[in-house]
């Protein structure tokens, strides 16, 4: 999979506008994923792992700094600019933080479960990434740098998980895979609904609208602008217009 | 009657908690979800008011929601209906959003609070504001200005409250503007323009407003022309706002002001592109406190009264306050803690008990701290549980200890009391620092707040003290209470307060007096003992990008996570390991 998916790869991280681009957007994704871990250290109260992720959030600030760095070095060096180039995120998403996770209405064994998974699927797309980019020596010691955390954040969210749960590890994880799968399902669910409501709505809007978007324009024209004295009426609190 | 106030879907939800006429507890979702600016409706914020007062929902007199939702959804219709058909995206967008959520405001009471939809109210958005601005003010007879960028229609009302000596009270907005016509979104247009954040890096626009000079007055006023009776409009074609999801600034803006400033490129104010945002930014604000002070002055001469309340989130616009105060004609202007929508959970429980179920005035305690109390008692835990040094100390030879910190340039974080309620850390959520060096502005921009170096922080000073360093106004004091407006450093003490001075001389000063966080004054007073200049680099409790900090869990991970030295809640303190033992301790977790 991973071979036949290389050349797509490779043409997503060609063009040096939408690297810069999705550089940045990693980088918000760190940023956003290291304050998740930081609210998770917060509600913890077992020492160790509250130092753990402490030190894991460290580790996203700073690549979110790299990736930060190095998108905006690419800016500057390709004049890029924010006009809309195709991201293609389908193809190369970024670690996606944790997955939209409510860190405070997860117990601590879910969370490091769910911690294990979005590395390795992050470690797994890194590593894609660094493999194509032999034309941007820079940007793949970026990936480099933040594989050799990755990797370690794996390793530590397992020894955790193995910790906080001796002998369900596996169970956890396969829990924790179904609900990558299920969230992953209502994304989708959510995209196709979202593509429907708005086709809908747009028919909606061509059709049924023209005649009162007429009465509505008439009505505009009508106002002046300035002052609208404010009358005097009976106060009901109970109705919402 | 046991009243909750409820502000939610927009920007900065929040719920307050009414009790025989007096606020007991109001609080911003974001404190507690640690969401920066959550919209979401605030279900922990509502949990945390009633379980603060012990009650349940079905204790409730009524609930009120801060603006109406039926009347917000004809104008968004109204307004893409005036746009068609250019308005096709925002239309999808909006339908979705509004009738997937927020159309339904009272079910999603009833359901998640289970009360009965006869005990939901609704005032109106800026009723919302005008009440917050008003009720709370320690004023008896005022005029009301409020301003945002837009509620259901209104955009800006004026008008006129009264507390009568029987207990009544009556607030009557005489006039309004109405959607597009909008200071708050002309502002938030310019917010985009310079690559800061709609509803968030307002601030911004203001702090770079000073790096710049107002060379672009004449194009700013091209998009904002005064009406015949006084009010003001702006020229659509230089906006979209009303008709785009993608901009708020139209194609015509940009031939007319350059490219816009792409978010992720830093402002360099050496180069011609940074002072021309920043040019922009000057010409933008002057206006915006033209079209004010033009305003506020009609309405002082109309009303003939010496007190103005100021509600809505323009009133955060310290600079422009500032020139109302000078210029507007009023004696007094009240700015509440949180005159922005949040502060509506607050301004719409107050309504609905003064004026709809008409119950006797009671006075407001002025002050902003609603929020949840801090527990020094899990700092002392939290801390022994990572081996850091920490000591429980007596109060006076605590505040002794901590300003000869201070003045030995080290940086404290100050957790005390009940959380503030707004934007602003007053006193009890916040950094603290020695106002003296410039170094020490560009260590915590850099090191702790991690933020634009162009931001400047706010000094805090005792009432007493405030004219030796400050040239206050008459009326600068009040309008200073909440941090609520900007003056001029008196030009001798500018190079001692150097990390407090913005670059035009000027400072967001908090005054502070006997009556609000009695403990930070205490500290104030020991650090001007040893250095005679009773002051403080004040800043909220919080790191870029994240809600001010709440609980002492919170308080501690940012005091981890940033180059604050030491940590104070209540009588716990704090103090930092060498940064290496600290990576160590991290690392062999």
């Amino acid at each position: 999979m991973t071979t036949i998916l290389r050349p797509f790869y490779r043409a997503v991280w060609a063009d040096p506008g939408r690297r810069s681009r999705k550089l940045l957007q990693f980088a918000q994704v760190e940023a956003d994923g290291g304050r998740d871990l930081v609210r998770a250290a917060e509600l913890t109260s077992d020492p160790v792992l509250r130092r753990r992720f402490h030190a894991h959030a460290r580790d996203e600030a700073r690549h979110a700094t790299l990736f930060r760095a190095r998108g905006l070095a690419l800016r500057s060096e390709h004049f890029v600019a924010d006009a809309d180039i195709l991201d293609a995120d389908w193809i190369a998403p970024g670690e996606r933080g944790l997955d939209d996770l409510r860190v405070e209405d997860e117990d601590m064994v879910s969370l490091l479960a769910f911690i294990h998974l979005s590395e390795s699927a992050a470690a797994r797309d890194f590593a894609l990434y660094r493999d194509v980019l032999d034309h941007d020596p820079l940007t793949r010691a970026v990936f480099d740098c933040i594989l050799r955390d990755e990797e370690f954040h794996m390793r530590y969210s397992l020894s955790e998980l193995e910790r906080a749960a001796p002998g369900r590890t596996r169970r956890l994880l396969w829990k924790a895979r179904f609900r990558r799968l299920w969230k992953a399902y209502l994304r989708l669910a959510m995209a196709f609904a979202g593509v429907m409501a708005g086709m809908v709505l747009t028919i909606q809007y061509f059709v049924l609208l023209l005649p009162f978007a007429l009465l509505a324009k008439r009505a505009a024209r009508r106002e002046r602008p300035g002052w609208i004295v404010i009358e005097p009426k009976h106060e009901n609190l109970r109705g919402q217009y | 009657m046991r009243i909750l106030g409820i502000s939610a879907h927009y920007h900065d939800s929040a719920a307050a908690l009414l009790i025989d006429g007096v606020p007991v507890a109001a609080v911003q979702e974001e404190r507690l979800s640690r969401r920066k600016n959550d919209a979401a409706f605030p279900l922990s914020a509502i949990e945390w008011c009633l379980d603060h007062a012990g009650l349940e929902p079905e204790q409730l007199d009524c609930v009120v929601f801060y603006e109406r939702p039926a009347l917000k959804f004809d104008r968004i219709v109204t307004t893409l209906l005036r746009s068609f058909p250019h308005s096709r995206r925002a239309y999808t967008k909006a339908m979705k959003n509004m009738l997937g959520e927020k159309l339904w405001v009272k079910g999603m009471i009833s359901s998640e609070l289970g009360v009965p939809g006869s005990k939901i109210l609704f005032t109106e958005h800026h009723q919302s504001h005008a009440a917050a601005a008003f009720i709370a003010a320690p004023c008896e007879r005022a005029a009301i200005l409020t301003a945002d960028g837009v509620g259901e229609w209104s955009t800006l009302t004026v008008g006129e409250g009264m507390k009568r000596s029987d207990g009544s009270v009556t607030i009557k907005l005489l006039r309004e503007l109405r959607f597009p016509h909008s200071l708050g979104l002309f502002y938030s247009s310019f917010t985009a323009y310079l690559g800061f954040a709609v509803n968030e890096g307002e601030y911004k626009v203001m702090g770079l407003a000073a790096y710049g000079n107002p060379s672009r007055l004449d194009d700013v006023r091209k998009l904002i022309s005064r009406t015949d009776d006084g009010a003001f409009a702006l020229d659509l074609s230089y906006f979209d706002f009303h008709g785009s999801v993608e901009s708020s600034y139209s194609k015509r803006f940009v031939e007319l002001f350059g490219p816009p400033r792409s978010p992720y490129e830093p402002i360099d104010l050496e180069t011609g592109e940074g002072q021309r945002f920043a040019d922009i930014a000057a010409s933008a604000q002057r206006v915006l406190e033209d079209v004010l002070v033009d305003l506020a002055r009609d309405l002082q001469r109309e009303t003939g009264l010496a007190d103005l309340c100021l509600g809505g989130g323009v009133a955060l616009n310290g600079v422009a306050n500032a020139r109302l105060l000078a210029e507007s004609g009023f004696d007094r202007i009240f700015v509440p803690p949180a005159p922005g929508d949040a502060g509506c959970a607050l301004g719409a429980a107050l309504y609905a008990d003064r004026i709809h179920f008409g119950q006797p005035h009671c006075a407001v305690p002025d002050h902003p701290f609603w929020g949840p109390t801090i527990d020094a008692g899990t700092l002392a835990r939290l801390a022994k549980e990572d081996s850091l040094p920490n000591e429980t100390i007596e109060d006076d030879r605590k505040l002794d200890m901590l300003a000869g910190e201070l003045a030995d340039g080290r940086v404290i974080g100050w957790m005390e009391g009940a959380l503030e309620f707004g934007p602003r850390a007053l006193g009890n959520r916040s950094i603290l620092a020695a106002p003296h060096d410039a170094a020490m502005r560009d260590r915590l921009n850099r090191d702790i707040k991690y933020r634009e170096e162009f931001r400047p922080f706010a000094p805090v000073v005792l009432r007493e003290h405030a004219d030796r360093f400050f040239l206050l106004p008459a009326g600068g004091p009040r309008l200073a209470r909440f941090m609520s407006a900007v003056f001029p450093v008196r030009p001798e003490w500018r190079h001692r307060l150097a990390a407090v001075t913005h670059v035009d001389g000027t400072a967001r000063v908090q005054v502070l007096d006997e009556t609000m966080a009695p403990r930070l004054r205490k500290l104030i007073e020991a650090y001007g003992h040893r250095t005679g200049m009773p002051v403080l680099l004040n800043t909220s409790f919080n790191l870029a990008g994240e809600p001010i900090v709440n609980g002492a869990a919170e308080g501690y991970s940012t005091f981890r996570r940033s180059g604050i030295d030491l940590l104070v809640a209540g009588n716990v303190c704090v103090r930092k390991k060498h940064q290496s033992q600290q990576t160590q301790l991290e690392d062999v977790a």
